[in-house]
């Protein structure tokens, strides 16, 4: 038997972020004139990664799982360890590295990239501690610790106006949101008596006569969920912040800042709300996700279709998306066995989501760095001179829309599965027809850069630039979107027993 | 020790890569990639003889090496199945494709053809499709290296797709066995959800849970309700349809004489060792389930000996030497399916060796005779081809003696056995009485024009230019015919089942003891086996006249042999003669309906004309109603979409608004459910 590591050391994945990002602004500070874009862009990378290390080592070695002595609690029961926060954070970890490299190429020109990466980093952090969150306070804390750099990031082009009013409508929003979490937060407080979770569901279970007080405070706490996920009706800032965000931000919002949203709900809503008893108390939290999930994903897909700029298209794709993974909490019934397999599936889907939104988005990115421009109209012809960059996308595209033989088809199977054997026939339905019309305005994309011709010659001489950090992350968030189809074993079986430790 | 069975994947594998060899860098390559692909079906060639050879040391082989998907009800894998059967099928198919190969050499390089790369790549998928298909272990694997034969032949058969003829042939070659290969795959997935397995040979396999079924040992699913005879007779019907395609049996036939149009060495391999024989080759693997139905076994005879004989007529009046040779095709096949639907799976598959050599024999002298003659196929252009090409002459000659079944050549045995094995089991029959009948009487019809051919081509005078002075032929197409020359005279000699039965000669049917495990085999899978399961499930015995089964088989031989005699005379004495003239006018009015093959293309393009009309109202419904409904959805999508983008304004203070309100709605929803607000 190898010697113990100390239980903090589970906290790994988020420490390291958060001293990456911390160096990042110390360097900065102390010695402006020793950064340089190449040497940040590296280390935030480095960080990352090292970060993604710690938590594939853990779910390997079974850190907080059942087998091992069950999840680890740090600081008075404030944080907990298991399973599902680490799957989380590889997300978050994997995003950001895809990200930061990304940004390498994007930012080559601009004055102070140093801030970027250190935000980035520390939404991360934020990010990480969401997942590992077992009180009320601590969701609050991190979740603001999360929001807060993605406003300075997605304004962070300052001299573009569209930036930087994305940023602002965003920040208002999400003000709005925080304070209905918060209050939210305050009254489940009043009605329970404990801000740890697992207090909170023996509150629930005794509520005596204070019903209401409580349901509205999950509601409102379904609120802040929401926000952060842009599900629909909090969705509202996020086709203005992905579309007026830098491209690599708009992908990090869009895949790890919507994972961790999902993070929180999964954790709060099973451990503090168990469907059981909320149920016998009255407070049917299933069915207004199940709302959601519906004009979620009808919302997003409806608005996606007539979207004629890509990277809005795909902004509506991801609230879209977000419908589809609600059904991770929209799909649950009071002591079913089939509840870990849906949430388990919601889990790898964000998983999946995360490689191939993330890869989109840079591609974006990398149009945009091309100066190709942002409509349908503008990617006409692109496979002719970018043929891997466009396979790539042409991958995302169809993992997104669900079609096999991509990893997308394989998540999104398993969740309806997961949805009908639970149940919830009609659930999976609407998410079958969602899908169906995504198809409409994915296939657009790969239409355009295939089989189109460019509207004038020349329209595409400007991609004689060479941006290879950018093609670097589209080709290895391509690389990891059909990997995830042979290794969807491993991944939809971690995520199914992380679920499973939930209920 | 090394394993000749651990080589059976390369037996297939390597005309494969000699197929993507000659596709990658034929044009780099001396002679277009022949001589890659003639090394690869060397190779294989000779790993099959070694097979062979282990098979007859008594080893055989039955395993799954792959397995591509995995289910609770069933697995789908790749497999090999290495027996008397598939190692007999194995030698044929490679030294056939040897051989053509080599006479390819002939054929097309030294004819100065262009795509030879091409050409190559076509043979060597061809090749491997087909082995492919005879190794396969399990009838899924089985069908989809059937579908790639097909491919292979549409590819092949449409080698000179700048002619009109050839492109349009393909195509009907592709659609015809693709009509049929409809039925095999609705009976493949009926064998997998009646059996829960594909296998062909095994405890576990499909024939073998077959009979079981049929004991009670065993259920097997059936659909709606149905008994399991009818149900197996169903489903062996239906896996009979691809065989009936493929092997260009009666009505889906049409395609075998178009595909003349693809370059002669490819016709040799489509009828003697890859693309027609699979049908055969098919009903054969699978005799245990055939075995078990009657009423299956009985519609094969019957359409087998229809066939024989209606092909055969069709063939008498023909001008073309392909033409004649196409249609022998399909009466012979006729034969080992009327002798599959006699229980005979020994004399089938004997029928198929000796055909296999006689026929590429034939095929491959009939392209000799075309590179002869400048590519003029009209045999009244010809004559006098004797004299000149006396290699040619010689072997096509004892081809043809096989195929009109003279004694001794091999062609003899195979098919007295087949009509000696319908006759004894068709007396207690009539259907099989019939089909008997039928392939009798096509003896004589296959006698003349086998000789009608042989006379016009090679006898009498010139009657053309070309033919007084006809192109030499090489080495590379002497060389195939002697070889198959040779083998068309003794091939016979492996199953002498008649001169055993007579002279009580022991050991001289090796064939016979061969397929029915004397060497060693899989339990299951034997001609003894199989006449168990005949005689009780299928009631098939033996029946003989006078009393006698020596006055059976020797009344039996002599007919067919007399019959056989009879043609070769009669066209002895219409056509052996210096100018000979068309009879053809004595026929009357016969002579338009077999020129124009029954009308049979007349009657599949009516039907395929009736099918349009069908399909026309199936698209109006379509466009009408269907992509009415599917453009009705993307409209109001898109309409709907429009709205829903103006909900996002772009004004902050209305997203809060919206935000709220739709808190509110929510908190509406909830506390009215949950009665928070009593």
């Amino acid at each position: 038997m190898v010697e113990q590591l100390p239980e903090w050391a589970a906290l790994a994945p988020a420490l390291t972020l958060a001293f990456t990002g911390l160096a990042l602004l110390l360097v900065d500070t102390i010695r402006p004139e020793a950064r340089s874009n190449t040497s940040m862009a590296v280390t935030s990378a480095l960080g990352a990664l090292a970060s993604l290390g710690f938590t594939v080592w853990f779910v390997v070695a079974g850190t907080g799982h059942a087998d091992t002595g069950g999840a680890i609690y740090l600081f008075a029961d404030a944080i907990k360890v298991d399973t599902m926060a680490l799957f989380f954070t590889a997300i978050f970890a994997s995003v950001t590295a895809l990200v930061v490299v990304a940004a390498h190429d994007y930012f080559h020109d601009h004055e102070s990239p140093a801030e970027f990466y250190s935000l980035v980093m520390f939404a991360a952090t934020g990010m990480s501690l969401l997942a590992v969150a077992n009180s009320l306070a601590i969701v609050f804390v991190a979740l603001e610790m999360a929001s807060l750099p993605s406003y300075a990031l997605v304004a962070f082009l300052k001299r573009d106006r569209g930036s930087v009013e994305a940023g602002l409508k965003y920040f208002l929003v999400g003000a709005v949101s925080s304070a209905i979490f918060v209050f939210g937060i305050s009254l489940v407080y009043a009605a329970t008596g404990s801000l740890i979770l697992g207090d909170v569901a023996e509150g629930i279970a005794n509520l005596d006569g204070l019903t209401g007080v409580a349901g509205l405070g999950i509601v409102m706490m379904i609120g802040g969920v929401a926000f952060k996920t842009a599900s629909v009706p909090f969705h509202f800032w996020a086709p203005e912040a992905y579309e007026g965000a830098p491209a690599p931000v708009s992908a990090f919002l869009s895949s790890a800042s919507k994972a961790a949203g999902f993070v929180v709900a999964f954790r709060v809503f099973t451990e503090a709300f168990p469907v059981g008893a909320s149920l016998s108390a009255g407070i049917d939290w299933v069915l207004a996700f199940g709302i959601l999930a519906v004009v979620t994903m009808t919302l997003g897909n409806f608005a996606a279709v007539v979207q004629p700029n890509v990277k809005r298209m795909l902004a509506y794709s991801s609230v879209g998306h977000a419908g589809y993974a609600l059904i991770g909490l929209a799909a649950l019934s009071a002591g079913s066995a089939g509840n870990s397999s849906v949430m388990g599936a919601a889990m790898a889907h964000l998983l999946v989501y995360g490689f191939m939104n993330t890869g989109a988005f840079l591609f974006v990115a990398m149009a945009e760095r091309w100066g190709v421009g942002r409509t349908f109209e503008d990617y006409a012809g692109l496979a002719k001179r970018a043929p891997i960059a466009c396979t790539a996308m042409a991958v995302f595209m169809f993992s997104l829309a669900g079609l096999p033989p991509f990893a997308g088809f394989f998540s999104k199977y398993f969740l309806f599965m997961g949805a009908i054997d639970n149940g919830f026939v009609w659930l999976a339905a609407i998410g079958a027809i969602n899908s169906v019309i995504s198809l409409y305005y994915y296939s657009r994309v790969v239409k355009a850069m295939f089989l189109d011709d460019p509207s004038t010659p020349t329209a595409l001489d400007t991609l004689d630039v060479k941006p290879t950090a950018l093609y670097a992350a589209v080709v290895f968030a391509a690389v990891g979107t059909v990997l995830l189809l042979p290794g969807f074993g491993p991944v939809i079986e971690t995520a199914e027993a992380a679920a499973s430790a939930l209920f | 020790m090394v394993d000749a069975f651990a080589y059976v994947p390369a037996i297939v594998l390597l005309p494969f890569f000699s197929f993507l060899v000659a596709l990658g860098a034929g044009k780099y390559l001396p002679k277009g990639g022949a001589f890659g692909g003639i090394a690869a079906t060397a190779g294989s060639f000779l790993l099959s003889l070694w097979v062979a050879a282990t098979v007859l040391g008594g080893r055989t082989y039955n395993e799954t090496i792959y397995t591509w998907a995995g289910g609770d009800q069933f697995e789908l894998t790749f497999g090999l199945l290495i027996d008397p059967l598939s190692a007999l099928m194995l030698v044929i198919v490679t030294l056939i494709a040897l051989l053509v190969h080599v006479f390819s050499l002939g054929y097309m390089n030294d004819e100065g053809e262009t795509g030879l790369p091409r050409y190559y790549a076509g043979l060597g998928l061809f090749t491997a499709s087909m082995l492919g298909f005879v190794v396969a272990d399990n009838l899924l694997m089985a069908f989809m290296f059937f579908e790639l034969v097909g491919l292979c032949s549409y590819l092949l058969i449409g080698f000179h797709f700048r002619q009109p003829g050839p492109p349009s042939a393909a195509k009907k070659a592709f659609l015809v066995t693709r009509f049929g290969d409809y039925f095999f795959l609705v009976g493949l997935v009926a064998v997998f959800a009646t059996f829960g397995t594909a296998q062909f040979a095994g405890p576990e396999s499909f024939p073998a849970l077959a009979e079981q079924a049929l004991n009670g040992s065993f259920d097997a699913w059936t659909p709606l309700g149905l008994g399991v005879e009818q149900w197996f007779t169903i489903v062996g019907l239906l896996v009979l349809g691809g065989a009936v395609g493929k092997s260009a049996q009666f009505p889906l036939h049409t395609w075998l004489p178009d595909a003349m149009e693809g370059p002669t060495p490819v016709s040799a391999l489509i009828h003697a060792a890859t693309m027609v024989a699979a049908g055969v080759y098919l009903v054969a693997r699978m005799f245990g389930f055939y075995a078990l139905t009657p009423t299956t076994l009985a519609i094969i005879a019957f359409v087998g000996g229809f066939t024989a004989l209606f092909a055969a007529t069709m063939g008498v009046v023909k001008e073309e030497l392909k033409q004649v040779l196409a249609y022998s095709t399909i009466s012979q096949y006729g034969y080992m399916m009327l002798a599959l639907g006699a229980g005979s799976y020994v004399a089938a598959t004997f029928h198929l060796l000796t055909h296999a050599f006689f026929k590429a024999l034939l095929f491959l002298g009939a392209g000799a005779v075309i590179i002869a003659m400048h590519h003029n196929e009209n045999m009244w252009d010809m004559g006098g081809l004797k004299s000149k090409m006396p290699v040619t002459y010689w072997t096509f000659l004892a081809g043809s003696l096989a195929l009109a079944g003279i004694f001794p050549f091999s062609g003899f045995w195979s098919k007295d056995e087949i009509l000696y094995e319908a006759f004894i089991h068709g007396l207690s029959d009539p259907l099989l009485l019939g089909g008997w009948i039928m392939g009798l009487l096509a003896v004589p019809v296959t006698a003349f024009y086998t000789f009608r051919m042989v006379f016009l081509t090679f006898h009498g005078e010139p009657r053309s230019e070309t033919a007084r002075d006809p192109h030499a032929v090489r080495w590379n197409v002497k060389g195939p015919l002697t070889v198959l020359g040779s083998l068309a005279v003794v091939a016979g000699f492996v199953n002498m089942v008649p001169v055993q039965k007579l002279l009580g000669i022991e050991g001289i049917d090796f064939l016979t003891q061969w397929l029915d495990n004397d060497f060693g085999g899989i339990d299951g899978v034997s001609y003894s086996h199989y006449n168990d399961l005949l005689a009780t499930y299928a009631g098939y015995e033996a029946g003989e006249i006078a009393g006698s089964a020596e006055t059976t088989l020797i009344v039996a031989a002599g007919l067919s042999l007399g019959l056989a005699v009879l043609g070769v005379l009669v066209a002895w004495k219409l056509y052996d003669v210096p100018e000979p003239t068309e009879h053809t006018a004595k026929l009357g009015g016969a002579k338009d309906v077999l020129y124009n093959n029954y009308y049979q293309d007349e009657v599949q393009v009516w039907l395929a004309y009736r099918t349009e009309d069908v399909a026309g109202g199936a698209d109006t419904f379509d466009q009408g109603i269907i992509d009415g409904v599917v453009n009705g959805i993307s409209s109001v999508s898109l309409a709907v979409g429009d709205r829903v983008r103006r909900i996002q304004t772009g004004v902050v203070s209305q997203y809060a608004a919206m935000l709220t309100l739709g808190l509110v709605v929510l908190i509406l929803v909830l506390g009215v459910t949950g009665g928070w607000f009593l």
